[in-house]
């Protein structure tokens, strides 16, 4: 298998050009091919936004469905057939706002899929609205003075919630993203990127050649300290700390629900209700 | 004028809530389905955990029973409230008579001033009794119980049994509650006089409730997983199944909200899992954007919604039909969609065990929608018939050559490939899309595509028309007058009808189990009628007006929107003035 066979040969991707969905997209591919996964075994579910348009392009089985509700959907699937390797994968409009409450519970319960957003500080597909991301004084169509929230924080709210590992990657460093991909996919539990992805098009504060010079790998860090993962989630700015925040083994909810750790629902057996279930009700 | 049945008791027990007035009134239940009579029963409380008065009605009978009654045979009232509510001709409980003439009011003698009235007063040393054995008051409630057991002519050795059971494991506590209660029994039979019923016992019972007949057909028709939030009066479906979910194999989840419930329960469709949601009105607003998610990516889906009364809060304890709106009205769009409304404990069963296959067959969202009044009150069955078959609908083969998701059908039907099947690799998805599930609403619009998409999609309904069974009647051969009533209001139309034959009166009902689509049939079971009723518990007559749309018709309404359910007497009366046999009845 290589990259390609992951992908939809009827269907190219329609990002504008140099859109960072691209190496999002030859991340996923890559990191698929490099760890051997059968498309089959593969289930790419997003939300709605530029990034969501993703399973299109893909020749794995996927599932383009509402915006916000790719993490719940994608924990159904992963709560029906275990076996399979479940990717979430979705915009920060669509993750951080109408998604929010889904992406904090699904990290809790430590669902065992892997949520990877692209992260542009920016609404593209309706064209050009301030995300939850965008930074203090950024201009957009909603925002002509410059915005004036405070930020989300994608790598602070995931450490809170509790999700078992937690990353950064930039689209403009495409191996490094997909070493984290290998890493989140391998990971067992739920697993975040958030992946700093410059929208060409609605976002020209925030470009490749901004962040280039900023990002900086995360190297000797102890991945399993919180207090340092969270330390370091505050750092933005001039040094942007880019790679594995945080990594810790902790039960998924699927190895401790009475009913999901017999295996994946979906090969189960169903129950026949008897004549002598009705009893109870005598 | 309500007639008192020979074979047939009706028990209302009466307290503050708190007193353990629900528990009594379901160990009755039990105590009749295991005597072998059939009882049904009604549950009238307040949306707060203690205080506030609330009252369960027990019905019992050696035949079918198909509603709560308006009348009253033995009070057990737990309160001087109680006593006063319940006896006071003056006072009418939610359209339910007081105790009347020979009937028997049980209650604490510390309770004074209740000798009179047309009701034999039967003042006991409950609490004295109860507390010879317990310091627990509630211990009192079943002193009152042995009492109206003894009024009922029901063996005492079956309800000892069920009050055992009750207590399980903790022996000795149920010994003493037998105890009191024994003393009860024997009490009222020293100092009074039953009531002289004569049942025909026959095989025992099963006793359920409507949500757990919803549960129990979801997973007889192959559930393994339910994920829902927490809403009345939807939640007796999700703590059958949260508490047997080990036994049946059954996942139960509650997640953050409706929101995640639905697009999970998408995810596991979508997975080749068969995964159910449910909730009331309220959280069910909530998955909207959702049920049209399922219709266009035509992931099979079943719904479970209960009905309370709105709008927004409204009483969430009490019994409405009044989302049928909302759900025929959920999402944008068009896309097919089916509608259940079982009218009774049986049909709760199997409609819901059919949905699940139905939803996999069409590949689109079905709906079970009950209300309060169904889905709370506990009712008994000889039993279910379990023969039953899943059938997963149409599947592609593995490796299938140019797999297409949405292939262009006759039926509509295109064949499903589940992730994990070799070789049928797809997306799909939310947006339009032609046959591979292919995008076709971005850059390369294709209105062929679409309207082809739109007709195959829609084209699922005409075949499911196709397989629907005839509409149910009742008494509808000679009918001159009809009734239209859909899910719950059943038993007390059908009770309705037989008292209006009784009177001479050829008049018959429809019952509408189909709300969406409707039955084509329909049309053909209200040509020639003198005149057309509707029933509803709702305030706009919302089935009622779906159906003059289709059919042609003007039906006539009788509407319900207190939070009460109808009762069969009161109905007949009002069906009587409709078809202007009677004058108008005044009531309070």
């Amino acid at each position: 298998m290589n990259m390609n066979d992951y992908k939809n040969k009827r269907v190219p991707p329609d990002w504008c050009p140099g859109c960072g969905n691209f190496a999002q997209l030859s991340a996923i591919t890559m990191a698929l091919a490099e760890l051997k996964i059968d498309p089959k075994d593969v289930v790419v579910a997003s939300g709605i936004g530029c990034s969501s348009n993703m399973p299109e392009f893909l020749n794995t089985y996927g599932f383009h469905g509402l915006h916000g509700r790719l993490v719940p959907f994608a924990a159904g699937v992963k709560w029906a057939n275990s076996k399979l390797t479940v990717i979430a994968y979705g915009g920060d409009g669509d993750g951080f706002f109408e998604g929010t409450q889904h992406f904090y519970h699904t990290a809790k319960r430590n669902v065992d899929i892997t949520y990877m957003v692209s992260d542009n500080q920016v609404f593209g597909l309706t064209t050009g609205q301030a995300s939850p991301t965008a930074p203090i004084g950024l201009r957009t169509k909603t925002t002509p003075d410059g915005n004036i929230e405070t930020p989300f924080n994608p790598i602070a709210f995931a450490l809170n919630a509790g999700a078992t590992f937690v990353a950064r990657a930039f689209s403009g460093d495409v191996k490094h993203l997909k070493d984290i991909t290998v890493r989140a996919i391998k990971h067992k539990g739920f697993s975040f990127i958030d992946v700093i992805s410059p929208c060409v098009t609605w976002n020209k504060e925030n470009s490749y050649e901004y962040f280039r010079p900023r990002v900086y790998h995360l190297e000797n860090n102890d991945v399993t300290n919180f207090d340092q993962a969270y330390k370091l989630a505050f750092e933005w700015g001039d040094h942007i700390p880019i790679g594995v925040f945080y990594e810790v083994e902790r039960p998924t909810y699927e190895d401790l629900d009475e009913v999901l750790k017999d295996g994946p629902l979906v090969e189960q057996k169903v129950h026949t209700l008897t004549e002598e279930d009705l009893e109870e009700f005598a | 004028m309500t007639i008192m049945r020979q074979n047939e008791v009706i028990i209302r027990v009466a307290g503050a809530a708190g007193d353990g007035v629900q528990s009594a009134g379901e160990i009755l239940v039990r105590t009749f389905a295991r005597s072998g009579l059939y009882a049904t029963s009604y549950n009238y409380y307040q949306d707060i955990i203690r205080g506030g008065e609330s009252w369960y009605q027990v019905r019992a009978s050696d035949v079918k029973v198909k509603n709560q009654g308006d009348g009253l045979d033995i009070l057990v009232a737990l309160n001087q409230d109680g006593v006063e509510r319940h006896t006071n001709p003056d006072i009418n409980e939610g359209g339910a008579s007081p105790l009347g003439k020979d009937g028997i009011a049980i209650f604490d003698n510390s309770i004074k001033g209740y000798t009179k009235r047309d009701t034999n007063y039967c003042p006991m040393p409950l609490a004295d009794i109860a507390a010879k054995y317990s310091k627990n008051t509630l211990l009192k409630n079943t002193v009152g119980l042995g009492a109206a057991i003894a009024a009922s002519g029901i063996d005492f050795n079956i309800f000892a049994d069920v009050i055992r059971d009750q207590f399980g494991k903790k022996g000795d506590i149920a010994e003493l509650n037998v105890k009191a209660a024994k003393e009860g029994y024997d009490y009222f039979l020293a100092n009074y006089k039953p009531l002289g019923k004569k049942f025909k016992f026959g095989k025992k019972k099963y006793m359920i409730s409507g949500g757990m007949a919803v549960a129990l057909g979801a997973v007889a028709g192959g559930l393994k997983m339910y994920v829902a939030y927490p809403m009345t009066p939807a939640s007796s479906a999700l703590h059958f199944l949260a508490q047997h979910a080990k036994k049946y194999g059954v996942f139960v989840k509650i997640p953050e909200d409706e929101i995640s419930a639905i697009n999970t329960v998408i995810g596991a469709n979508y997975a080749g899992v068969r995964a159910m949601t449910g909730s009331s009105g309220g959280g069910f607003a909530l998955m909207t954007e959702a049920v049209g998610l399922s219709g266009m990516t035509e992931v099979p889906l079943v719904i479970y919604e209960a009905q309370r009364p709105g709008p927004s809060t409204g009483l969430p304890t009490k019994t409405e039909q009044g989302d049928l709106n909302q759900v025929l009205g959920a999402s944008q769009g068009d896309f097919p969609r089916i509608v259940f409304a079982p009218g009774d404990i049986e049909e709760a069963f199997y409609l819901t065990r059919e949905a699940m296959n139905i939803a996999e067959k069409y590949q689109t969202p079905v709906f079970i929608m009950s209300d309060l009044y169904l889905a709370e009150h506990y009712d008994t069955i000889d039993s279910f018939d379990l023969n039953f078959t899943i059938d997963h609908g149409l599947r592609a083969k593995d490796n299938e050559q140019d797999y297409k998701r949405y292939l262009i059908t006759e039926t509509g039907i295109s064949p499903r490939a589940i992730p994990g099947q070799p070789g049928n690799m797809h997306n799909e998805d939310s947006d339009e899309h032609n046959e591979y599930g292919d995008v076709v609403s971005d850059a390369v619009t294709n209105p062929q595509d679409r309207i082809r998409m739109m007709q195959k999609r829609m084209r699922k309904m005409d075949t499911y028309i196709e397989e629907m069974k005839p509409t149910p009647t009742y008494h509808i051969e000679d009918a001159e007058y009809v009734i239209i009533q859909w899910g719950s209001t059943k038993g007390a139309v059908e009770e309705a009808v037989d008292i209006l034959r009784s009177k001479g009166i050829k008049i018959g009902a429809i019952e509408v189990k189909n709300v969406f689509p409707l039955n084509p049939d329909i049309g053909t079971l209200l040509k020639n009628k003198k005149k057309i009723i509707a029933v509803e518990n709702n305030y706009s007559g919302q089935l009622s007006k779906y159906i003059s749309a289709q059919f042609l018709v003007k039906p006539d309404l009788i509407t319900k929107y207190d939070g009460e359910a109808f009762y069969p007497n009161a109905l007949a009366d009002e069906i009587e003035v409709r078809i202007g046999k009677k004058k108008e009845v005044i009531r309070e």
